[in-house]
């Protein structure tokens, strides 16, 4: 399958840098999903959640709190403000679950869009 | 004899002052790494953020034909009132690092005052704040804590508050004044337009980017929030860039204070030397001449 390169940047560093599969975003009219060669786009995203489909299929959730992302062919990169990563290699996974709730809770956005992202992260909690 | 004591005295002091000093100089090394490591990372997102407010506007300049019409951009000729922005440290002991950048800005000041000019200063750092409150400077903020320890949630929300009375007009331009690190030993005074957004830094017309679709679909919306977040990255930045320069800065003058007292303990010790072959050559003159005259 075609792959395509992701990479996530905040204020503090690059925190996820590798080449996926897909990438389902958060945008501010709503969530959508890229694959690789998708057409070119600059979106604002909203406080959600990014998953992400690595080569290998498994899967990656990060919680983020406001940014955008300019998707090209090959290349999506998201600019966000403040990112938690949740993965399923991650052996502080309770800690990292309420790190991300809470930098969710603590974002400037509507309340609806801050539940149904709370809420998405506990399930992907759950089943990773 | 009382003076041998309190040569030796002195000695032991200075000898006190300069482990105080060498240890700050450790201290400020080891937090110049930190701060400069930070720097490094956070400057790919400066970066990426740039390309992309690049592109946007470009993509603005395309579709108007008068050029990019929106608040964030337009450039007043004659300003009728300027936000001057400064960083300074929290604390001294690190040099001429703090002065410089009052200077700069006292500069600044009288040079929009000789415009007709009103400024209003916003001060982050206790030493400017103190400086320009010493000298009955009224200071329109008054931050301390930032930029010890620079924090990208509250620069967020002190330089929104800033730019919000940019958009409602109150202000026509914003200034932001720090003294940013070169390398160990060189600081430099950087001073930064921050609102309007210096279109001469942006390279327009590079690319063509009428293939690019935004959402939401409207370019000032998302323009008007990239310029936001490009603010706010701005001022964050430049909080660490000072940040790394204080602790550099601290580190040279530490350095300074500690060979200087090296030095210093050096000649005392000649002069206590000096002093106590005085008082044993007296002394034994003393007892010779008694003896003589037991003779």
């Amino acid at each position: 399958m075609e792959l395509m390169k992701l990479e996530i940047v905040t204020p503090d560093g690059v925190i996820f840098d590798a080449e996926v599969k897909q990438v389902t975003l958060p945008g501010s009219e709503g969530e959508f999903g890229v694959l690789p060669s998708h057409a070119t786009l600059v979106s604002l995203l909203d406080t959600g959640v990014i998953v992400i489909e690595k080569s290998d299929s498994s899967e990656v959730a990060v919680a983020i709190n406001s940014g955008y992302v300019k998707v090209e062919e090959e290349k999506t990169t998201c600019i966000v403000d403040g990112a938690v990563a949740l993965s399923g290699e991650d052996s502080d996974l309770a800690k990292a679950l309420e790190a991300a709730k809470e930098l969710l809770k603590s974002a400037e956005s509507s309340k609806v869009a801050i539940a149904s992202a709370v809420s998405k992260v506990e399930h992907m909690g759950k089943s990773l | 004899m009382a003076n041998l004591k309190e040569i030796k005295r002195k000695i032991g002091s200075v000898k006190n002052t300069q482990k105080t000093t060498n240890a700050m100089k450790l201290v400020s090394s080891a937090k110049l790494k930190r701060t400069e490591e930070l720097a490094k990372k956070s400057r790919v997102y400066a970066a990426k953020l740039t390309e992309l407010i690049n592109e946007i506007a470009q993509k603005m300049q395309q579709s108007h034909a008068d050029g990019i019409d929106n608040v964030y951009f337009k450039d007043v000729p004659n300003p009728k009132k300027v936000d001057i922005i400064f960083i300074t440290a929290d604390k001294g002991l690190c040099g001429g690092f703090n002065v410089q950048t009052i200077k700069r800005t006292n500069q600044l000041i009288a040079d929009y005052k000789a415009q007709d000019v009103k400024v209003c200063l916003r001060a982050v750092g206790r030493k400017g704040i103190d400086y320009f409150k010493f000298n009955n400077v009224e200071l329109g903020n008054e931050i301390i804590g930032l930029s010890a320890a620079p924090d990208f949630k509250q620069a967020s929300e002190f330089i929104s508050e800033v730019a919000e009375a940019y958009v409602n007009g109150e202000t026509d331009k914003i200034i932001l004044v720090h003294n940013g690190y070169v390398n160990m030993i060189t600081q430099e005074i950087r001073e930064d337009q921050i609102l309007p957004v210096d279109t001469s830094k942006l390279e327009l017309n590079a690319v063509s980017t009428s293939e690019l679709e935004v959402e939401p679909d409207d370019d000032d919306t998302l323009l008007a929030a990239l310029v936001k977040r490009y603010v706010e990255y701005t001022m964050y930045y430049s909080l660490i860039d000072s940040l790394a320069a204080e602790h550099a800065a601290r580190m040279q003058a530490m350095d300074a204070a500690t060979t200087n007292a090296k030095e210093m303990v050096k000649e005392l010790t000649v002069k206590y030397n000096k002093a106590r072959q005085e008082a044993i050559t007296t002394e034994l003159i003393e007892i010779i001449s008694g003896m003589e005259s037991m003779k």
